[in-house]
């Protein structure tokens, strides 16, 4: 590669300006928490407007009529809009992709067309001059519907007397794959002993503090839309409002300001953002939309919802011959645009067992719709289930052979020095380090001492279990994951890195910022590739017009993709300085370096300041001589090739209480080791898994969207949907493995999804360990008291 | 989630409250707001006039008169829980008031607030039918009091007519050697439990003489237990036929955190632990 001399070795923390592989204080930490952070429901703009939707209460029905004349009325309201002035000025679109066989969704209309199919859909919008105003007209805007029954539950979804959501498609089957590796029939035959499990995980969402939100500013002079939206892929919502507003893609600009969080939630193209951008055609002025936390329940996307059988054979050695699943996932009416709602069953097909050396594979996945709100990729999409079932039937094995849990996995898990492998689906694998990662978590674990525990506990009638599970991570991903089935996703990320007149050094990422980080990260990577300190340099993201083109934040991509294109940007741009400088400094380059915002003389002597340097080449460009390459600026791109993602590994483990007269379960303590190769900045690592992990507990015990039998969500507030919280988390303690991707001179993987896909295996499987002695297991996530008490037949 | 529109009056006494309240039948009085203003802004409840109390300083005080110990309607949580006479006499106020959601929450939200409200789920309501406070209302025609077990009369609704206001709750202070248990199961700090119990009993030479029991998060009101006391008298504890009991006792009302069964074996769980507790 591009190795210049001159360039530092990553993590030689002995040097000046070595930020990489340093827990720097963030500045923009200090700017949240004063509260200075600009958010999109801060944007005020002269004659903006603001809407108020009118969503379905029922969750499948005809619309027979809608009269929107007495909210039209109101003082303060603009206009009502339904579907028919809507789709003149915005099309329709299909959530299906080309490259994972065939996918069966109907065209999405903007608003509800005909029919509802969901509770929460959009159905009318009412445009006022305030929001308040907006949702007293809402309620004026009366529609009749007539009910038609309601398809909620994935595992009646296929019978023939079920109500068929789309009539065109024949029947509710969105999609479906299976994977067949070896003879799994012929290695069942051949096991010693064969044990088999069925999980369910109920549906949650994200919850992001910061709903989603979005100002549309249509310039009909210009013919330009702009949009302040808090996404996660500015550059994808610009080709797609493109489109569908038929506007040229380049004058649309997407603006993304602070963003309170995303999680996956904010990838997704929703119908109210769609609209909302439509009003401000059709109206030709700003106007905002900024979910409420009650629309946020019923609209934002959900997840997981899947009930997955899984069957696994081993010999008497405790060797692993064969593992198969079988997976169901109810998708709510529609596939999500443009990412589609496959790809969390894809990736249970892909990921399940992906730890450990399995001979003989297959697995089954397929997908429904329902008549409940949309299901789409949310944080470790697919890893909970693969992970939580691999596991599952790991421990059972183990349990049934009398083994060691800890040794079992041993015998099987894919060996540090084997790699490159695959997984057990056929998906490549490098650079991992499942051996080095449990070992590590034995020592900190002390599993003697936990065993001790438990034991001396039971005496006193206290039921107290541990896990330890392994676990890959997909992240970085190619274009393999989206580009290549067609949606207007990049794979690449760039950054374009400038030398100003002040000697600041100024970055522009087309990575986004939601609060994880991001900018300290480039900041770290550039200071330190550069040799300037790090309050020397300045971040741009979030704006189609500022920044190179690219694919976000989201997958876990950020750092690894992204923080390569700022690392490759830095020593270009470093290259030119040098250059400049050998010729104001009449030194060979060789002898040169930047450290601390000089241009130093490696054998001493006097150097030059980057800002004397900038002075020179900007003001007095005339002092050099003529034809030097006098360029400050130096952009590069980076995208992953050769692999469809760079996958990560971790292992991590629980301690838990049962309570077994209430059927609480209290986790003790959670332990991660992680291998995300380079760390950037060790404490945001650490605070993306412990979120992670944190975002897992939710899954495993709290977080459920409960519906009842007519389809109404039932507990889509705070106060009844149970987010985890302080209060109740136990000390997560994290350490590391370092085993750098070789994609890369950075060799930085992800880390944000880890722990949201770990540790819900690691919980169900840490109190099933705790139920042993009462010969009882759960098998049904989130785990509540009242599942736990079940299962010990208490009530 | 905007609230529908409502004028809003800042009280100047008792009295300008009461003339205000009379006057106009839609109108809402303020206190804490922890429960009215979310539940407008959800448009659950659409009042002409919000009659803020909050400057009425007389309303603030706690007293101790005789064997009353008197909360102030404007009272906060936090305010009581570091009240140095309310932590003397009166315990475990502060103890169950550590459940009532969190530090912000306790620092706006009053007593008579949470009295007045009756959430069949709230700790508050529960504690003052468990010593059958006297709750003080006062209206165009003066003050009255009515007995905490007279007060709650179903699903949120209470014995204050539509002119009066709540002012202040009376307690008797621990008479007679009355011990007092309190718990409750939620599944996070702070939030509504499954079920949670108050309860009382009196010994004389270590034989139990009275047993009282309210359970919140159980039905439509504060729900008292009167056959299950009555057998905890004359028997030792015992789970299965309690939950029997207590099933006679309690009409169970499954609701989103947890299914009727649930909370009757809950319920039957907490009286064990104030058994165990409290002999």
């Amino acid at each position: 590669m591009d190795d210049l001399n001159q360039n530092p070795k990553l993590g030689s923390a002995d040097r000046p300006n070595s930020y990489i592989g340093r827990s720097v204080p963030r500045e923009r930490a200090k700017k949240l928490l004063e509260g200075k952070g600009k958010y999109v429901d801060d944007i005020l703009l002269p004659r903006m407007v603001h809407l108020s939707y009118v969503r379905s209460p029922l969750a499948h029905a005809k619309i027979k009529s809608i009269n929107t004349e007495n909210a039209k009325n109101i003082p303060g309201v603009l206009d009502v809009f339904t579907i028919d002035d809507i789709e003149k000025v915005c099309s329709p679109w299909q959530g299906v992709l080309g490259h994972l066989g065939e996918m069966r969704s109907p065209t999405q209309y903007p608003l509800a067309k005909d029919v509802v199919r969901w509770q929460g859909e959009p159905v009318a919008v009412v445009v006022a001059n305030k929001r308040a105003v907006a949702e007293d007209a809402s309620e004026l805007v009366e529609i009749d519907y007539e009910d038609l029954d309601a398809q909620l539950d994935m595992e009646t979804a296929m019978d023939k007397s079920t109500k068929v959501i789309h009539d065109d498609l024949g029947n509710n089957l969105f999609w479906t794959r299976t994977v067949n590796q070896g003879d799994v029939s012929e290695a069942f035959k051949q096991s010693h002993i064969v044990e088999e499990v069925t999980l369910d995980f109920a549906r949650h969402t994200g919850v992001t503090l910061e709903t989603r939100a979005i100002v549309a500013d249509w310039d009909s002079s210009e013919e330009r839309m702009t949009v302040y939206h808090n996404g996660q892929a500015p550059h994808m919502m610009q080709s797609i409002i493109a489109k569908h507003l038929n506007i040229t893609e380049g004058l649309v600009r997407i603006i993304s300001c602070d963003v309170g969080g995303s999680f996956g939630i904010k990838v997704h193209v929703y119908p109210d953002e769609m609209v909302t951008v439509a009003v401000s055609k059709l109206l030709k002025r700003p106007v905002k939309f900024v979910a409420d936390r009650l629309e946020s329940y019923s609209t934002d996307i959900h997840s997981r919802c899947h009930k997955i059988s899984g069957k696994i054979g081993v010999d008497d050695k405790g060797k692993i011959l064969g593992f198969e699943i079988d997976d169901l996932s109810g998708i709510g009416p529609f596939s999500v645009y443009p990412r589609t709602s496959a790809i969390e069953t894809n990736q249970v097909l892909n990921l399940s067992a992906a730890s450990y050396v399995v001979p003989n594979y297959k697995a089954k996945g397929t997908v429904v719709f329902q008549n409940k709100t949309p299901m789409c990729q949310y944080r470790a999409v697919g890893h909970p289930i693969a992970v939580a079932i691999t596991e599952a039937l790991v421990d059972k094995a183990a349990n049934a052979l009398g083994m060691d849990r800890y040794k079992f996995r041993k015998i099987n898990l894919i060996p540090d020095n084997s790699y490159p492998t695959k997984t057990p689906s056929g998906v490549p694998l490098e650079d991992l380090s499942h051996e080095a990662c449990i070992e590590k978590l034995k020592k900190m674990m002390n599993i003697s001492e936990l065993e001790k525990y438990k034991k001396e506990s039971l005496a006193k009638g206290k039921y107290k279990g541990f896990s330890i599970i392994n676990m890959v991570e997909v992240t970085n991903p190619s274009p393999a994951f989206y580009g290549v089935g067609g949606a207007p996703i990049s794979s690449q990320d760039g950054a374009s890195i400038r030398l100003e007149g002040s000697g600041a050094v100024h970055i522009s990422t087309s990575i986004t910022e939601q609060g994880q980080g991001t900018e300290a990260v480039m900041q770290q990577i550039a200071a330190d590739q550069l040799g300037v300190k790090i309050d020397t340099v300045r971040v741009t993201h979030g704006d189609t017009d500022a920044t190179p083109y690219g694919g976000g934040t989201w997958a876990s991509r950020g750092a690894g993709i992204g923080g390569e294109a700022v690392l490759k940007a830095s020593r270009k741009l470093k290259e030119n300085i040098l250059n400049i400088a050998s010729v104001i400094m009449q030194s060979e380059v060789n002898n040169l370096d930047v450290q601390n915002d000089q241009v130093i003389r490696k054998d001493g002597g006097e150097g030059i300041s980057l800002k004397d340097l900038a002075q020179i080449v900007y003001y007095r460009g005339h002092e050099l001589p003529p034809g030097t390459n006098a360029e400050l600026i130096a952009t590069a791109s980076f995208s992953i090739e050769g692999i469809p993602f760079v996958f990560t590994n971790s292992a991590m483990g629980c301690l838990v209480d049962v309570d077994v007269d209430t059927g609480l379960t209290k986790i003790e303590k959670f332990w991660a080791v992680e291998d995300c190769g380079t760390q950037i900045n060790p404490k945001l690592v650490e605070e993306q898994i412990r979120g992670g992990v944190v975002q897992g507990i939710g899954g495993a015990l709290y977080e459920e969207c409960i519906y009842d039998e007519m389809g109404n969500l039932t507990n889509g507030n705070m106060a009844d949907y149970l987010v985890p919280m302080a209060y109740e988390m136990p000390d997560i303690i994290v350490d590391h493995v370092t085993t750098n991707s070789g994609r890369s001179i950075l060799g930085a993987k992800g880390a944000g999804e880890a722990g949201t896909g770990g540790a819900p295996g690691a919980i169900m499987n840490a109190i099933n360990d705790a139920l042993i002695p009462l010969n009882t297991e759960v098998t049904s996530q989130p785990i509540t008291p009242e599942k736990v008490l079940k299962a010990l037949g208490k009530i | 989630m905007k609230s529908p529109a409502f004028s809003y009056y800042q009280a100047k006494d008792l009295a300008d409250a009461i003339n205000i309240k009379k006057s106009d039948d839609d109108s809402i009085i303020l206190a804490g707001g922890q429960s009215l203003l979310p539940a407008l802004n959800m448009r659950l409840s659409s009042p002409s006039v919000l009659i803020d109390i909050g400057s009425i300083n007389e309303l603030k005080k706690i007293k101790v008169e005789g064997s009353y110990l008197i909360m102030g309607a404007m009272c906060s949580h936090s305010q009581i829980m570091n009240n140095k006479e309310v932590n003397e006499k009166l315990p475990i106020l502060n103890k169950l008031l550590a459940q009532v959601a969190h530090p912000a929450i306790r620092n706006k939200g009053t007593h008579g607030g949470s009295i007045a409200y009756g959430d069949p789920a709230a700790e508050l309501p529960a504690f003052a039918v468990l010593v059958n406070a006297e709750i003080i209302l006062s209206g165009p025609n003066g003050e009255r009091t009515v007995s905490a077990k007279e007060f709650y009369k179903g699903l949120f609704e209470t014995a204050i007519n539509s002119d009066e206001i709540l002012t202040s709750v009376k307690y008797p202070i621990n008479q007679n050697g009355m011990k007092l248990f309190f718990d409750e199961v939620t599944r996070r700090h702070g939030d509504y439990a499954m079920a949670g119990l108050v309860g009382s009993i009196k010994q004389n030479n270590k034989i139990n003489e009275e047993i009282n029991l309210v359970f919140f998060g159980t039905g439509d009101r504060p729900n008292e237990a009167p056959k299950t006391c009555e057998y905890l008298l004359k028997n030792e504890y015992n789970y299965s036929d309690i939950k029997d009991i207590l099933k006679n006792d309690i009409d169970f009302a499954s609701d989103v955190s947890s299914s009727s069964d649930m909370k009757a074996h809950l319920s039957a769980i907490l009286v064990g632990r104030m058994m165990k507790e409290l002999n």
